[in-house]
């Protein structure tokens, strides 16, 4: 296991990126967030109503909250949405009844037009669950092959045992890097 | 005014757009060579360093502009699992980049195999097709007088589209300008039967 500082490190002191870590409730999102050991999670609880858990290291900004559901709030998750350089999505891939919602919520997301250029990782995450889905089934249930202008890549990951993260981030962060 | 003008200054500076898409087995060395004419033909792109560059688990995509028109690329996992997401884009293709690794001689049929299964696909039907014999920097590989008449075998499959075979070294970069050049005269030519990619 890295941490943000073995992960990153070729990306330090370039310009300021940010990172969005998203998939529904319950995909284990924050756990991912702290294992990158970045430190101290600061959690605003805005008046608009929607939490985003934000950590920042050095000029690496990463910022969590939860889709799905509430409506009315939704406009707001664009004032996050500027400069993004790179999305982190996390799926739950032994939820097979919610999949579906996951499907909507990213290509929902993904049709913003400041998200254009950001590169996608997604995390199958909870693989250490029985009956999960695999990195096949994700790519068809979350319908990827209609994503023909962004660069993505699935990674299969147990975020609770620190499975797959390594790979995930090493890539993101060379993927990054090659593009700054 | 500026509706004017900037639509003037698109027509000036757009240029048709063609989709190639990159298949081959795992480990063919696919993302290597996109990397490699990403390289080639963008200036100053640095390129990711070919050791890091890991199995591929969903798609790279990769701009370039060659002889007067944009080429988009994907590049897609090769891996068992992931071949049944290929069919998915070979209706937008206007060309196709069939990488084969001349060192595995073990998995030369398997190659051939999907190879096959995705020229017979009626949506590439009449669309170009470059096959590379790649990693032609090692030593004892086959060459493409080797590789040519294994995938001749399917040249009804193949039929009167244009085709080229040719060795490349997606690591050192020998041979990929000469592929992609040809490869864009022959999607410029197929261009009246598959017209470039509409823009909105």
């Amino acid at each position: 296991m890295g941490g943000v500082l073995s992960y990153f490190r070729g990306l330090l002191g370039s310009r300021e990126m940010r990172i969005l870590i998203l998939g529904l409730d319950g995909a284990g999102k924050t756990t991912i967030l702290y294992r990158l050991q970045v430190g101290e999670v600061v959690t605003t609880i805005p008046t608009i109503g929607f939490n985003v858990e934000q950590v920042t290291y050095k000029n690496l900004k990463f910022q969590v909250w939860d889709l799905g559901g509430q409506t009315s709030i939704r406009p707001y998750w664009r004032c996050y949405y500027s400069n993004t350089d790179a999305i982190i999505y996390v799926v739950d891939s032994a939820d097979r009844d919610r999949i579906g919602i996951s499907k909507d919520e990213l290509l929902y997301m993904l049709r913003e037009e400041e998200l254009a250029g950001a590169i996608l990782v997604v995390l199958a995450n909870k693989q250490d669950m029985e009956g999960c889905m695999t990195v096949a089934e994700v790519h068809h249930a979350l319908g990827l092959e209609n994503l023909k202008n962004r660069t993505f890549q699935i990674f299969k990951t147990s975020a609770t045992k620190g499975e797959g993260l390594d790979q995930a981030m090493d890539w993101l962060s060379n993927t990054l890097q090659s593009r700054k | 005014m500026y509706t004017l003008l900037h639509g003037f200054y698109k027509y000036l500076t757009q240029k048709e757009e063609y989709c190639v898409v990159i298949l081959g087995l795992d480990n063919a060395g696919k993302t290597t060579y996109l990397e490699a004419a990403k390289t080639k033909f963008t200036k100053n792109y640095k390129g990711m360093n070919p050791a890091k560059i890991t199995t591929t688990v969903g798609l790279n995509i990769g701009t370039i502009d060659v002889s007067g028109v944009r080429l988009n690329f994907w590049d897609l996992g090769g891996q068992q699992e992931l071949q049944s997401l290929w069919d998915k884009y070979y209706q937008e293709s206007h060309g196709v980049i069939y990488v084969i690794d001349s060192n595995d001689r073990e998995r030369m049929d398997e190659s051939k195999e999907i190879f096959d299964k995705m020229i017979k696909n009626e949506l590439l039907s009449g669309v170009p097709l470059l096959i590379l014999a790649n990693k032609q920097d090692l030593p004892d590989v086959m060459g493409v007088r080797d590789i040519k008449p294994v995938f001749q075998q399917s040249g009804a499959l193949i039929g009167r589209r244009d085709c080229l075979t040719m060795p490349v070294s997606a690591l050192t970069g020998e041979g990929v300008n000469e592929g992609i050049i040809w490869l864009v005269e022959a999607i410029k030519r197929h261009s009246i039967v598959r017209p470039p990619r509409e823009n909105d």
